[in-house]
């Protein structure tokens, strides 16, 4: 399988590309075969663009707290990848990032707990979760 | 850090199918399909850390944020019962103005991230190139010297001792304040899920109040009559 896949499948993919432009996307195909540490920074962009994304339009308030979620996710994605990055370059204290992602990680849980409580409160005065019906704070 | 071989086919499935993910929580009708959803995109997220060498990261994701936080999630939508609510043709996104204005927002951020991360990398990229094509045969001889365990887990075994040596000596004192903001989150949720009855049964409401929902609750004013005695 793995003899397929390099000595076949890549260079056949990489020879259809590099004939129909000129060697562009045949080095995007090289870079794509070797993700460094953009590739993660990027998949991270995308994934916080999808939490924002999902906080400002959705009205389901636990869909909004579950968007909050993927944003700390994406945030977490970030600090690994740059972890690992620095301990390439041979920096000093490079778990750094490991560190800090476990406290984001405990931030997110405690998050979780009050807003879903916050969210049971709600539901059980209002009868409601849709966020454009909950504008007050006192009724 | 470079990845090759069959690290970058496993990077490319794990992070397609977080974004795929990460896009059908957002725009799933039913809120348990998108608590589901939101399961595999944190799996796929824990997978990607498990090829940066974050071993232990990806078990804290797995056993807390899959285990904990979204079994509460799952339980929360079952108690609000809002999945008969969704499935009648009401609208799952706010005013079509509103979500056309988050969408240009959000394309905007997409387009200057995308940008910032392009044109930030190749200075990092320029300046750490040698470094960074060392460290990959460096992490290879590193990894033939490691001790044989039965299991195969040297590496993963010395990787989760250095977080934990550096989570005590670099952050022992954000990691007392986690232990302290915990215990608020379970003091502050047991005091918001308490409900009225809850609270008069042990004598923790102000006595107007009660007088003011016994008039509309039956039980809250058969607690009360018997607090009373």
């Amino acid at each position: 399988m793995q003899f397929l896949l390099f000595n076949f499948l890549y260079p056949t993919f990489g020879l259809l590309l590099q004939s129909a432009s000129n060697g562009r996307f045949a080095t995007a195909w090289e870079k794509a075969q070797h993700p460094d540490l953009s590739k993660f920074l990027i998949i991270a962009a995308l994934l916080f663009i999808i939490g924002v994304a999902g906080v400002l339009t959705r009205r389901n308030i636990i869909v909004i707290f579950m968007s909050i979620e993927l944003i700390l996710n994406a945030a977490n994605l970030n600090f690994i990848a740059m972890s690992r990055y620095l301990q390439d370059t041979g920096n000093v204290n490079a778990v750094a990032g490991q560190i800090f992602a476990v406290f984001v990680i405990v931030v997110a849980a405690a998050e979780a707990a009050i807003g879903l409580g916050i969210v049971i409160a709600l539901y059980r005065n209002k009868e409601t979760i849709w966020v454009d019906e909950i504008d007050i704070l006192k009724w | 850090m470079i990845l090759s071989g069959w690290e970058s086919v496993f990077f490319w499935i794990f992070s397609i199918a977080a974004i795929f993910a990460g896009l059908l929580t957002v725009m799933a009708r039913n809120t348990i399909h998108s608590a589901l959803f939101l399961i595999s995109s944190l799996v796929s997220v824990a997978a990607l850390f498990i090829l940066l060498r974050a071993e232990f990261i990806a078990g804290v994701q797995i056993l807390v944020y899959v285990g904990g936080v979204m079994v509460l999630f799952l339980f929360v939508i079952m108690l609000v019962n809002v999945g008969s609510e969704e499935r009648g043709s009401e609208e799952i996104f706010n005013r079509s103005r509103q979500v056309t204005t988050s969408v240009i927002f959000c394309a905007l951020l997409v387009g200057g991230l995308l940008y910032a991360i392009n044109v930030g990398y190749e200075g990092l990229q320029k300046r750490d190139e040698v470094a960074v094509i060392g460290a990959a045969g460096l992490r290879v001889a590193d990894e033939q010297n490691l001790p044989q365990a039965a299991t195969g887990s040297s590496r993963i075994t010395r990787e989760t001792e250095r977080v934990g040596s550096g989570l005590y000596r670099y952050g022992s004192l954000p990691f007392e304040i986690a232990s302290v903001l915990l215990l608020v989150a379970i003091i502050g949720s047991v005091m918001l899920a308490r409900t009225l009855k809850q609270e008069a049964a042990v004598d923790d409401t102000a006595p107007e109040i009660l007088q003011h929902e016994a008039q509309h609750d039956p039980e809250i004013a058969k607690l009360q009559s018997t607090i009373a005695q």
